[in-house]
């Protein structure tokens, strides 16, 4: 492919004043290849991640216990608050710098690399979001139907697992689709502490090549197509777990 | 501190009840003015604290930069939006398609890859005829972030008008109103009570995205902190610098939130 489709693709681009030939140098190609690869591996990790740290912090919020609630209900108000870039700085530069300074007197190295803490900013981050979507959707189980299933005998656990929770992620998911979508574009953040994905490795190409506006529209296809694909997951999540009796 | 109360979102009794020295809010700054007094009284102020105080005035002219963006780009992107939403309603379908597209590059493409299509594709000063007008950074970020909130403001206009049930159309109708005054004087006012809480969402999310502006070089309050952190060269005052950082933030977008949360709860009961 690459000795006879992309000469032949960049060639083609050209009069329209789209100057590809970055492609063309191997080194190039492999680099922006490579952010490709670790955009991904950020939303295949954070997706995860964000959804389980949603789930702590949601049952933190609805546990009912004031020394749990508290916290994690100021934890949701900073995050939803501050920008994604000045925790990630918080988390790198002066987290990151604190735990280097603790382990140099025991001669261990940091173990943390840009990369991880932006995996675990990104979580936490849109975990709050993911907690406050799925303590909206608990809130939205009908009272009568939990009352219901608490007369046929089910226990309380069983009530948790069987009725309350596959319910409140049914209400929940929508918005948690949503938040999904904004976790991908997300990501590009990263650029911001030097992790190598797509958007950072563009600027390196970029600064060598003035090709800005051809990068960036590879860029904006590249965040469409992943967009698109959590939003196509979800639809068919929501239409695989549709709740006889809600929507159309 | 009255604002406050009047946005208590819980409808739990407000902690003025208890008179104004139970609120934790009085506590804390009390106790901040107290260690103040105390340390300049006996000139016993950590290093630190000198350090951020004379940063202090730097630190909010740095934020007042990333206000004065956002203000900007909420400004063009409510007009933008407003335009582009009333564009997604016309019977054409060929404009509905655009809109739609338009919508859809901009609400799913990542800000900060929008901050840097806008400040690298457009030029740093503009031709106009014979003067040479500079286009500054500062500007193509407020362009680079009206770009999406004209997207999200037209989806939450058409949202809200196609919210409004068509039979006020038809009973408007029929009472003889013409389309235009059906459409100011019925549609319209509510569309606007429903749009305000969204509205304000997107404003604190693109006052937070004005910190992406650092990244392409424009100083602002991040990069501001940068600055004082690398000059002052201190562990310290790194940390307190950026917890400060956070600080502001939250205290500019934290009321907004309160209040837009107060709408829509005062919304829901209508």
């Amino acid at each position: 492919m690459t000795d006879g489709l992309l000469p032949a693709l960049v060639a083609a681009l050209k009069p329209l004043g789209l100057n590809y030939a970055f492609a063309l140098d191997p080194g190039e190609r492999q680099a922006f290849v490579r952010g490709l690869g670790v955009t991904l591996q950020l939303c295949l990790l954070t997706i995860p991640g964000s959804l389980l740290s949603g789930v702590a912090i949601a049952a933190a919020l609805t546990s009912g216990r004031r020394w749990l609630v508290r916290p994690a209900r100021a934890f949701v108000e900073v995050t939803r608050n501050t920008p994604t870039l000045v925790q990630l700085y918080c988390a790198f530069l002066v987290l990151n710098m604190l735990i280097t300074q603790q382990l140099k007197p025991l001669g261990g190295t940091n173990p943390l690399g840009p990369f991880v803490w932006v995996v675990i900013v990104v979580s936490l981050h849109k975990g709050v979001f993911h907690a406050e979507a799925l303590r909206a959707g608990i809130e939205a189980v009908p009272r009568v139907t939990l009352e219901a299933a608490r007369s046929l005998g089910f226990s309380q656990r069983q009530l948790l697992a069987r009725v309350e929770l596959p319910l409140a992620v049914r209400f929940a998911l929508p918005s948690l689709v949503n938040n999904l979508v904004d976790l991908v574009k997300m990501t590009a953040v990263a650029s911001a502490i030097a992790v190598g994905d797509v958007t950072y490795e563009s600027i390196m190409i970029w600064t060598q090549r003035d090709n800005v506006l051809e990068l960036l529209l590879l860029i904006l296809l590249y965040f469409g197509l992943l967009t698109w694909l959590v939003s196509l997951a979800g639809r068919w999540l929501e239409r695989r777990w549709r709740m006889p009796g809600y929507g159309q | 501190m009255a604002n406050e109360h009047a946005l208590n979102p819980t409808g739990r009794p407000a902690a003025a009840d208890a008179g104004p020295w139970r609120n934790p809010w009085t506590l804390a700054a009390l106790g901040a003015a107290a260690v103040l007094t105390f340390w300049s009284a006996t000139g016993s102020t950590p290093a630190v604290v000198t350090h951020l105080w004379r940063w202090l005035p730097v630190l909010l002219r740095g934020l007042l930069v990333n206000i004065e963006i956002s203000v900007l780009a909420m400004a063009l992107g409510t007009l933008a939006g407003l335009a582009i939403g009333a564009l997604s309603l016309s019977p054409s379908r060929a404009l509905r398609v655009g809109v739609r597209w338009y919508v859809q590059v901009f609400r799913n493409a990542p800000v900060l890859v929008l901050i840097y299509f806008t400040t690298y594709v457009f030029p740093f000063e503009l031709q106009v005829s014979t003067w040479v007008v500079p286009f500054p950074d500062w500007i193509k970020v407020v362009l680079g972030l009206a770009l999406p909130a004209s997207a999200i403001v037209a989806e939450i206009f058409r949202g809200a008008i196609q919210s409004i049930p068509s039979a006020q159309w038809e009973a408007a109708q029929s009472l003889a109103f013409r389309r235009s005054e059906i459409f100011r004087l019925i549609v319209l006012p509510q569309c606007v009570r429903r749009m305000l809480p969204p509205w304000m969402n997107l404003y604190a999310s693109i006052t937070m995205s004005t910190s992406l502006a650092s990244l392409v070089g424009v100083h602002d309050v991040v990069d501001t902190a940068q600055i004082a952190s690398n000059t002052v060269a201190r562990t310290d005052f790194t940390i307190l610098v950026y917890c400060t950082l956070l600080g502001l933030f939250f205290a500019y977008c934290y009321p907004i939130a309160r209040a837009t949360r107060a709408l829509e709860r005062r919304h829901e009961r209508h």
